[in-house]
């Protein structure tokens, strides 16, 4: 298998903020990664670097196995980008703007022609071809910037936050589409802050904060190395801080954490761990309306290592 | 709280632009200052001319020349620059421009009446320099003909030369100030309509636009009140233009303003700028797209001002340009500007004309208000509209 | 190399946008329109024009007819050399129309000696008073030359009222020798019109601004986009300052023959010299716009403000609101308006209107050009980074 990306020891400093800290990865060809982590954790940054849009103070970047630099136009044909912001022109219509940027990668008309009806079949937007982007809905227009980074056909594909504020549909469409694209055999690099999307989508996850990797691997791997095996959540409505520190006593209970009226309480380890807080509370006055049990998920690893959420 | 602080972010963000109007007018009025002197007696008008002279020391031209500079701006030159004579010609930097040949007292003493080459701007001042060249020549060639001596005749020239008249000023007025205290007036007219309409209809616009209105008409401020604050902080936008305005015409038209003279052009600037203000209510409902608005910031501010003599005095307009001006409410502005140079007492009649004109203005600005008011009810029922049809879709 | 895919979709962009059209194309007109109306009949207002005037009609005046005679002759209507337009009235009525505003003096004799009312200084009252005074002087030359004569003829065969017809025709005689040389090119409202081309040079120069602005990567996320492919900036840049180009010569065509055929303003006879300066002039602008665009790193709208503002002040410095300024600062401070592309555009249509010779006109050319190359060698300078501390 072909290494796609080889990131080592990225670091990159604003002024005051290190944004970058000798960062290390790689991506195999055919991956899906995702590059996870709370805004200002320095995703963007690490793309736009890899990108050779950004200067960075130390490291090496290598895409296709060769260095990338801005005159790299041959390593550069074959990258597809979908940034944050919409980057879309006004004056010119859903087909025009793809056409607009296929024509910096494809010089044939009737190939371009040909790759600009496929990028707009893959995001759906067959019927608002000659929509001016004014017209679009958000996510419309989140679906033309990424059918404006894509239609070139690459085989390395950097998105960053594709689905930031769009609707429920236009999202599923969105997903639906990087997956046709791995069929297709590309390489993505997948940045977001929503965990399920990484869950379900990603082969393997990179979580950043503060510029630095804390947690690599596939999303199995990383739940399997959380001190977490289990999460029983309750709703109850009163709850005092005797009553608290009775549960804290419990059996391979790790924490407990009371954001009224849901109570949290996560086990290191143990099988059964339902059946006995139930068993517990039977035993107790509390009164609680719903209970239920959960594997961890990535934001309990994330909240582990930083003792932070993912969503701020 | 939250309209002050928004008005100052956009206010903030366009302060360049309003700088440069104020850097405009001031730019304006210093180039203006011309004469400064306080005048009240007569003082003949000198064209200003310019001698090139091939025969120095000759003493018909010394002669000439000494009568010259009592009569006009004279400057003299021997070497003749002719690009640069004929810029300042053009210009009107210099009005005439006497070329005297040489060997000229000579031959006109032999009775050659050599011939004076002359370059004329063409205008008024350049018709009176050139009558003041004429008479001396006449008159000295006169006493040439009857007086051969040179010394003889000069003299009998110049006594007949100081043969002059009685002058009588009725007017008590200080005509070069108030030209300049209109100018600088008539001026900021421009500056005033280019700011306040640039500014507070790009305001209106921001506090209209569908989702800004949306979120102000779902929040507790009602929109009475809100209407009120916007108001209040236009009117203080406004009337801080009005005063900078003022206070720079303190500082560069002198110590007319202090005058009763001054307190109308200075009310009248505020009857301005209210009716500016009035009609930059009505622009900032009725168009939507704030890219448009500096476009028609440009063409209404620069238009009124052409049309109405902000720039061009208002005596040198054609009929039918002052004729359309009558519809703008700059006109009426600058016409008080412009009676005001001749205003000498203040008694009611004299006034009456001025207080015509400042009630024009207010009803511009009544006519504004309700043009605004009738847009401002014709958008809120769309807005009303498209909300119910948007709720059951 | 230009790829017309690129050109073409740049001419669309900029052709689509609104704004950018209103600019280029009506704002220029409708500028000229509002030049042309104000401006029309400013030179002929300049023009002497008759006077109104009143001379006091007393006994005194009966008994000094030459005041009379030389008042009526200029006041003759119709007559090539007709300055006043004279009322005899009383001393009260004289007053009044004073008063009014329906004279702007009168004169009246008082023993013997003239005397002039007036209500304010000014140009008209100063050629009244000009006036008075020559009559007086002739009357005081008839005066001395008959008493000399008298005098001369000491015999007894003297005949007055030859001296006196002898007198008064050496006196009347026109002897003045003024040969007028000046241009006939002295109307200085084209200049004016000459700003108005310049403005729309430099305008232009939002057009190359945004065009920047979309390809830089550090400007616009679109210009990301461009600075991710295998496109050269420069091959891009090139299609689209190009297509700027194109609709910035079509906004001042339109603009010349407006100008030219409707307004009736006059550029002189030289076609390929006006051609030429208009091609300069606007890769000037071109060229402005585009160091504004790489230079100043924020948005689009305080980019156009930077553009407008430079615009308006150099147009300012060049006459635009008052030929005056132009002329103060050529003279006072020549080296502002050599560095002002405004002023350089109008200087060179003003050295075509006004003179014979060229070399004014090279001398522009060649500043523009010089300004023209030094922007854009900044903004090649700029723009060789291909990576970029921030974003």
């Amino acid at each position: 298998m072909k290494t796609m990306i080889n990131v080592e020891h990225l670091t990159k400093q604003y002024k005051e903020v290190l944004a970058v800290d000798d960062l290390s990865f790689q991506v195999d060809e055919g991956e899906i990664v995702g590059l996870l982590g709370p805004n200002g954790s320095g995703k963007s940054t690490t793309i736009n670097c890899m990108l050779s849009l950004l200067n960075f103070d130390r490291g090496t970047i290598k895409l296709f196995n060769k260095e990338m630099k801005p005159d790299a136009y041959d390593l550069k044909a074959k990258i597809g980008v979908i940034f944050q912001e919409v980057a879309v022109f006004e004056e010119l219509t859903v087909y025009e703007n793809i056409d607009y940027f296929c024509g910096l990668y494809i010089k044939d008309k009737s190939i371009r022609k040909q790759a600009v009806e496929e990028a707009i079949q893959l995001v759906g937007l067959e019927d608002y071809k000659k929509f001016y982007p004014k017209k679009l809905s958000g996510g419309l227009l989140r679906r033309l910037n990424i059918a404006c980074g894509i239609a070139h056909r690459p085989t390395l594909i950097f998105l960053d936050e594709p689905t930031v504020a769009v609707d429920p549909q236009s999202r599923n469409h969105i997903l639906d589409g990087i997956k046709q694209l791995r069929k297709n055999g590309a390489t993505i690099v997948y940045t977001t802050h929503y965990m399920e999307e990484v869950e379900q989508l990603c082969d393997r996850v990179i979580i950043l904060d503060k510029g630095k990797i804390i947690a690599m691997g596939t999303t199995d791997e990383l739940k399997a190395n959380t001190q977490i095996a289990e999460k029983v959540i309750l709703e109850i409505h009163e709850l005092d801080l005797e009553a608290i520190q009775k549960i804290k006593d419990l059996k391979n209970v790790a924490d407990v954490r009371y954001n009224a009226p849901n109570l949290v309480v996560t086990y290191k380890t143990g099988k059964n761990n339902l059946v006995e807080m139930i068993d517990y509370l039977k035993t107790s006055p509390l009164h609680y309306t719903t209970i239920y049990s959960q594997r961890p998920t990535l934001n309990d690893v994330f909240l582990e290592l930083t003792g932070k959420e993912l969503r701020d | 709280m939250i309209v002050f602080k928004t008005y100052w972010k956009i206010l903030k963000k366009n302060l360049p632009l309003v700088i440069l109007y104020t850097v405009l007018l001031i730019g304006f009025a210093a180039s203006n200052i011309k004469t400064n002197e306080k005048n009240l007696n007569f003082v003949a008008n000198k064209p200003d001319v310019l001698l090139i002279n091939d025969d120095e020391g000759g003493e018909i031209t010394d002669h000439l020349i000494g009568y010259l500079k009592e009569h006009t701006e004279l400057s003299l030159s021997t070497v003749p620059e002719e690009d640069q004579i004929n810029d300042a010609l053009f210009y009107r930097d210099i009005n005439y421009v006497i070329y005297i040949p040489k060997n000229y007292s000579h031959d006109f003493l032999e009775r050659n009446a050599p011939e004076i080459k002359v370059k004329s701007t063409g205008d008024y001042q350049a018709s009176l320099a050139e009558m003041i060249l004429s008479r001396y020549l006449n008159l000295a060639t006169i006493y040439q003909k009857t007086a051969p001596d040179p010394l003889e005749f000069m003299r009998a020239l110049d006594q007949t030369l100081a043969q002059t008249v009685e002058i009588q000023m009725t007017s008590p007025l200080d005509v070069n100030q108030l030209t300049k205290a209109t100018s600088y007036y008539n001026f900021a007219s421009y500056s005033i309509l280019a700011c306040l309409i640039f500014i507070v209809s790009l305001i209106l616009n921001h506090f209209n636009q569908q989702n800004v209105r949306k979120r102000r008409l779902i929040s507790q401020m009602s929109d009475k009140k809100h209407n009120r604050f916007l108001l209040l902080a236009n009117s203080l936008y406004a009337l801080t233009i009005w005063f900078v305005y003022v206070a720079l015409s303190f500082l560069l038209v002198g110590d007319i303003m202090f005058s009763p003279h001054g307190v109308i052009y200075i009310i009248n600037a505020l009857m301005l700028t209210l009716c500016a203000t009035s009609i930059a209510f009505f622009i900032g409902t009725l168009v939507k797209n704030p890219n448009a608005i500096s476009g028609i910031v440009n063409v209404i501010a620069l238009g009124s001002s052409f049309l109405c003599g902000a720039f061009v005095p208002m005596e040198w307009l054609p009929e039918s340009v002052l004729t359309i001006a009558h519809a703008i409410p700059t006109f009426y502005y600058i016409k008080t500007n412009e009676m005001l140079k001749t205003l000498e007492s203040f008694h009611l009649d004299a006034l009456k004309p001025f207080l015509m004109n400042q009630l024009i203005l207010l009803g511009f600005t009544v006519l504004f208000m309700i043009f605004t008011q009738i847009v401002s009810k014709r958008d809120k029922k769309n807005w009303i509209i498209h909300l119910i049809i948007g709720t059951f879709q | 190399m230009i790829k017309m895919h690129h050109f073409n979709y740049a001419l669309k962009m900029l052709l689509k946008d609104k704004m950018l059209i209103f600019w280029t194309f009506a704002f220029p007109i409708i500028l000229g329109t509002f030049f042309n109306l104000a401006f029309s009949n400013i030179e002929n207002s300049e023009k002497l024009k008759v006077i109104p005037i009143a001379l006091v009609q007393d006994e005194e005046l009966k008994t000094n007819p030459i005041f009379k005679t030389a008042f009526d002759a200029l006041s003759m209507p119709d007559s090539e050399h007709q300055l006043f337009q004279t009322h005899y009235t009383t001393e009260k009525k004289a007053k009044e129309l004073l008063a009014e505003g329906e004279i702007i003096g009168y004169l009246q004799l008082k023993n013997q000696t003239p005397s002039l009312t007036f209500n304010t200084n000014g140009i008209n009252e100063t050629i009244f008073q000009f006036v008075t005074e020559e009559i007086t002087q002739k009357s005081h030359v008839i005066h001395q030359l008959i008493e000399k004569e008298m005098s001369k003829q000491q015999t007894l065969d003297i005949n007055p009222e030859q001296i006196y017809e002898d007198v008064l025709a050496l006196v009347n005689e026109e002897q003045v020798m003024l040969t007028d040389i000046s241009s006939e090119h002295l109307s200085y409202t084209q200049i004016e019109f000459y700003t108005l081309i310049a403005m729309t040079c430099l305008y232009g120069g939002t057009l190359s601004m945004i065009a920047v602005n979309r390809i830089l990567a550090n400007m616009s996320a679109q210009g990301k986009r461009t600075a991710i492919s295998p496109t050269k900036k420069q091959t891009l840049l090139l299609s689209h300052l190009l297509a700027c180009y194109l609709v910035q010569l079509l906004g001042l065509a339109l603009l010349f023959l407006y100008t030219r055929f409707v307004l009736n303003v006059d550029y002189g006879n030289h076609i390929g010299f006006i051609l030429l300066l208009a091609l300069i002039g606007s890769f000037c602008g071109l060229s402005l716009g585009m160091a504004v665009g790489v230079l100043f790193k924020t948005t689009e709208n305080v980019k156009i403000g930077i553009l407008i503002s430079v615009t308006m002040l150099g147009c300012f410095l060049s006459g635009m609101m008052g030929i005056t300024m132009k002329y103060l600062v050529d003279t006072r401070l020549p080296l502002l308006n050599q560095l002002n592309p405004a002023s350089m555009i109008t200087d060179g249509f003003y050295s075509l209107y006004y003179y014979e010779t060229f070399e004014r006109y090279w001398a522009n050319i060649f500043h523009l050009l010089l300004v023209s190359i030094v922007l854009i060698g900044v903004s090649i300078f700029c723009l060789r980074r291909q990576k970029y501390d921030c974003i």
